[in-house]
């Protein structure tokens, strides 16, 4: 569909409303989408959260994609919109993926060749830095057969007070016996609104490890879908959050086992704080052909405040018999014995909390096989609680 | 001198009931001091009013320490100070390990003594100090690595709280019905691991429904506990006596 099209298509689409049931808890009101330009022109922040070595680095801004360095062998290149594969995974029959299928203009296309072992992360920042602007970033990743390859995405704004709109997409191809690392780190401004829809399709015996870091932003929606695609595909998805103030985050994920002997393994957790607000909506579905599936999925969130508030809305939907399928969510609040606990043995209060916090994100953490990556992420959950 | 004195303590609950009503009681340094008395007779409310547990109200009286008024002081201040509290249900802290606990509370308590800037304590050294101390007391080394008080059995949450004790080196310990889940093992370590900081630089006190625990920490001073008071003092004989003729004898005419 040429672009014309597909923004009439995003335009026909009714802005998503409270009575939408993915969009129950995720209020748009405020917020319009059209209201914001496509110029860029602001400095591009060059702070990462990140301290890490990588082979390949791609900083996206609204006025266009640098490759500041790019490793040999593989493609690590601007995407172009005639690409064979864009679409296929993420199309335009949801308004935010309309918008982006429309608008994006700055892609990546990531090709790890057939049985390249890429040793060193690939990198890229998308950053939004001009006031009251919107980013349309587009990802599309093909690690062939055999490859491995590890992919860091890092969103952030060029300050704190920012006001903008992220509309991203990625489309993951992870081809038979191949293992992808995607980490997706999302460290907007509180003033920017985020809408991400990222697809993955994992075929035969192929690992996909992915980390999704949720930290900025005000408002929004990441979606997630893996397609187990193959037999014996693996897919293993951890979220952390940390949201405060009046933020809100809010995660949809979709486990969709299509072939038999498939795995997927879902952990999100998140810590709130004030009033912000968190919504996980968690979808397993296994297909009348994918026997053997093992699945699970998991939210819980650990309150800050007695205004903090989050959802979590599990669900399955099984149409084959022989399956393993698991999930649980929980929701507490930082125990008042506990604090008291650690604070006898000389611990400020926030310094308490903060222990508590870690601890409470530790198992997730475990997950997550690159350190660097480990480290930040424990470092900037610690971090949001302030110091007394 | 006494280095911890309570004045006249007063403490209720948040919904106003009055559980301890007027102690008095001074420690020094090198002194043991038992402090005796049945169940619900508010020993623990004393030691948590003592620690600062915001759920326990001093309404009246004060706690100085050193010198100093501490009676409005969160927990963590009378930590730093020197104050410490051995659990009677220590709490579990998922995700944080022993060791991680452990030097999060020593660099807290040295920030504090340095003026609010950061001291932390060398990795090495902190290292070598927790493995020796863990060796002395006899707790497993493969607790360091354990998520705090997870799991562990009555035994080891008890020799843990000892641990830090002997870790974090205060001027005052509080011991808060230490012996209560022990065998005979365990508390000869615990008491061990007690009597060898009690000195010049510590003092402690023992609370405790039985006098089983003091065949092994011998007190210099024991103080009977009925009702929310103190009903009699003496030396160590008053432990032995309290054994032999249990606390009805000393449970004032008015309550019975």
């Amino acid at each position: 569909m040429a672009r014309p099209e597909l923004l009439e298509r995003y335009r026909a689409l009714p802005l998503p409303t409270t009575s939408d049931e993915p969009w129950r808890f995720t209020d748009l009101k405020g917020f319009d989408p059209d209201a914001f330009g496509a110029e860029g022109g602001g400095t591009t922040p060059e702070a990462s959260m990140l301290d890490i070595d990588v082979a390949g680095v791609a900083v996206v801004t609204e006025s266009g994609i640098e490759i500041e360095r790019a490793p040999e062998g593989i493609i690590f290149a601007p995407l172009d919109e005639h690409h064979e594969r864009l679409g296929q995974l993420v199309g335009h029959d949801e308004k935010f993926a309309a918008h982006n299928a429309a608008l994006w203009q700055h892609g990546l296309l990531v090709v790890i060749p057939k049985g390249m072992k890429l040793e060193q992360p690939l990198y890229v920042r998308i950053a939004n830095t001009a006031p009251k602007s919107s980013l349309f970033f587009r990802l599309l990743v093909v690690a062939e057969e055999g490859s491995s390859a590890t992919l860091i995405e890092e969103y952030t704004s060029a300050s704190p007070e920012l006001e903008g709109y992220s509309n991203a997409v990625a489309e993951l191809f992870v081809e038979q016996a191949a293992k992808l690392e995607y980490v997706s780190l999302q460290n907007l401004s509180r003033e920017t609104w985020h809408f991400a829809t990222h697809h993955a399709r994992v075929e035969r015996d192929a690992e996909l490890d992915w980390v999704a870091g949720g930290f900025g932003s005000k408002r929004g929606k990441t979606r997630i879908q893996n397609d187990l695609a193959g037999p014996g595909a693996t897919s293993r998805v951890t979220g952390a959050y940390f949201a405060d103030g009046d933020q809100h985050l809010d995660y949809d994920t979709f486990q969709e086992h299509i072939a038999p002997n498939t795995t997927s393994d879902f952990a999100f957790k998140g810590a709130l704080r004030d009033e912000a607000t968190a919504v996980w909506r968690g979808m397993i579905r296994v297909e009348k052909d994918a026997q053997k599936t093992n699945a699970y999925q998991e939210n819980r969130n650990l309150m800050l405040s007695k205004q903090a508030h989050a959802d979590s809305i599990p669900g399955l939907e099984i149409l084959a018999n022989d399956v393993r399928c698991t999930h649980g969510a929980t929701l507490g609040q930082v125990d008042r014995e506990q604090l008291f606990y650690l604070m006898a043995r000389g611990l400020s209060r926030a310094e308490a909390e903060r222990l508590i916090v870690r601890g409470f994100f530790q198992d997730i953490l475990d997950r997550i096989e690159l350190e660097p990556v480990r480290e930040t992420l424990g470092e900037a959950l610690e971090a949001r609680i302030p110091q007394a | 001198m006494a280095l911890l004195e309570l004045k006249n303590l007063h403490v209720a609950l948040e919904d106003g009931t009055e559980i301890v009503k007027g102690v008095d009681l001074a420690i020094g340094p090198g002194e043991v001091h038992a402090v005796m008395g049945p169940n619900g007779s508010g020993k623990s409310t004393l030691a948590y009013a003592l620690m600062g547990h915001p759920a326990y109200v001093i309404t009246d009286g004060q706690i100085v320490f050193d010198g100093e008024d501490l009676t409005e002081a969160g927990a963590d201040e009378r930590a730093q100070k020197g104050l410490f509290l051995a659990f009677q249900y220590p709490h579990a802290i998922p995700g944080v390990t022993v060791t991680s606990f452990l030097r999060s509370a020593i660099n807290a308590i040295r920030k504090a003594r340095n003026g609010g800037q950061d001291d932390p304590i060398a990795v090495k050294q902190f290292r070598t100090d927790m493995l020796a101390a863990m060796d002395r007391l006899k707790v497993p080394r493969e607790l360091a690595q354990r998520y705090l008080n997870e799991g562990f059995s009555g035994g080891e949450k008890k020799r843990v709280e000892i641990l830090q004790m002997a870790m974090l080196k205060p001027r005052i310990a509080v011991l808060d019905e230490t012996d209560s889940g022990l065998d005979i093992d365990a508390l000869q370590i615990v008491a061990r691991g007690v009597k060898e900081l009690v000195g010049p630089e510590m003092g402690a006190l023992v609370i405790t429904h039985y006098q089983r625990i003091l065949n092994y920490i011998e007190p210099d001073f024991v103080h009977v506990f009925v009702g929310g008071r103190i009903v009699e003092e003496g030396g160590p004989e008053l432990a032995h006596k309290l054994e032999a003729e249990g606390y009805e004898a000393f449970t004032p005419k008015e309550m019975v």
